[in-house]
């Protein structure tokens, strides 16, 4: 079962830590796929010699867009399920169980982490208070509640990832993707999961300052097109 | 009629370089007929309000405003802002083209698993 699962990981300017990472999800599962969002390091060439199967975009194009990229070709090699994961090390390999499980016994079509329902290690105040302001703001914004609305650890089934079309390049994506599933009548449940923030993820992370942007990515992107 | 001033003369020595630039492009069909049309009816406006300041000024007491050149200032704004603003339509138009194709690039080339080539 878990070699119609696809893990999709997009990356910029990860190769510190993604071989470690890829490494790590190898173990249980067999289709690792990483998304190198233009890198200039090393990123697409240490997931590859840890096992991950390696997508180039020739330039950056996002964290949105690489996930897209990352969706699309699990699904043209015929994925079951696709889970989404970060690149810098904040989830938990042992949480992708969890999240597939709804999945499979046909309760839901798309299980997101929920960092806010499960446990955090470390994470920064403000981080928090941001995130708090995200989850309301989506409140208002998509007239939904949800928990975590900015979890980079989520899965989907086939159908459902059928239905997604990022088309926000950037980081409103997180946004897009709960409006889309919510249009698309998708059922979806929220998994507690475990995150945690290390120097090199909150050095590697969103400044909060970018929060305005992503906000403006988004607006945009709902009414301009 | 009043002497030209040398801003008058400066001025419409440039509209008259613009038109005949315009029409060349055109000629040429560098530029469509509507776009040529476009450029051509600003820049005869603008030459008209430079031989004519009185023109200006009616038009703007008649708008409220004192002066014709401030009713020039306020309209450039506008124009540059309606400018920017289809720009960065455009721009946001490409960079969606750019990710398909890096996208589609990055579906035919995947690097299987393993180190070297």
């Amino acid at each position: 079962v878990n070699d119609t699962t696809y893990i999709v990981i997009p990356a910029f300017h990860e190769e510190r830590v993604i071989g470690a990472i890829v490494s790590e999800l190898r173990a249980a599962w067999p289709r690792i796929v990483v998304v190198d969002d233009g890198s200039s390091d090393r990123t697409g060439e240490a997931a590859r010699a840890a096992g991950a199967t390696v997508l180039t975009h020739l330039v950056n194009r996002g964290q949105g867009a690489a996930l897209q990229t990352g969706i699309a070709y699990a699904l043209r090699r015929g994925a079951e399920y696709i889970v989404t994961f970060d690149s810098d090390g904040q989830h938990r390999a042992e949480d992708i169980p969890l999240l597939l499980e709804p999945l499979r016994s046909g309760a839901a079509d798309v299980a997101l982490g929920s960092r806010f329902l499960g446990t955090t290690e470390q994470m920064p105040a403000r981080r928090r208070m941001l995130l708090r302001l995200a989850i309301l703001f989506t409140r208002f914004a998509s007239g939904v509640h949800f928990t975590d609305t900015h979890n980079g650890l989520r899965a989907f089934t086939r159908a459902a990832a059928a239905r997604i079309e990022l088309t926000m390049d950037r980081m409103a994506h997180a946004s897009e993707l709960l409006d889309q599933i919510v249009a698309a009548r998708l059922r979806h449940v929220e998994v507690p999961v475990h995150v945690r923030y290390s120097d090199y993820s909150r050095a590697k992370g969103q400044r909060s300052s970018g929060a305005i942007r992503v906000l403006l990515d988004y607006v945009q992107g709902r009414w301009l097109r | 009629v009043a002497a030209l001033t040398n801003f008058q003369i400066a001025a419409l020595t440039l509209a008259a370089c613009v038109l005949v630039a315009i029409a060349v492009q055109r000629a040429r069909s560098r530029v469509s007929t509507r776009i040529a049309l476009a450029w051509a009816t600003l820049w005869i406006a603008a030459a008209i309000a430079v031989a004519n300041p009185d023109l200006t000024r009616i038009v703007a007491n008649f708008l409220g405003i004192a002066r014709g050149a401030d009713l020039v200032f306020y309209l450039a704004i506008l124009g540059m802002f309606i400018g920017f603003f289809a720009v960065h339509l455009r721009l946001r138009r490409f960079e969606a083209e750019l990710t398909k194709i890096v996208r589609e690039l990055a579906l035919r080339a995947p690097k299987e698993p393993g180190s070297g080539e």
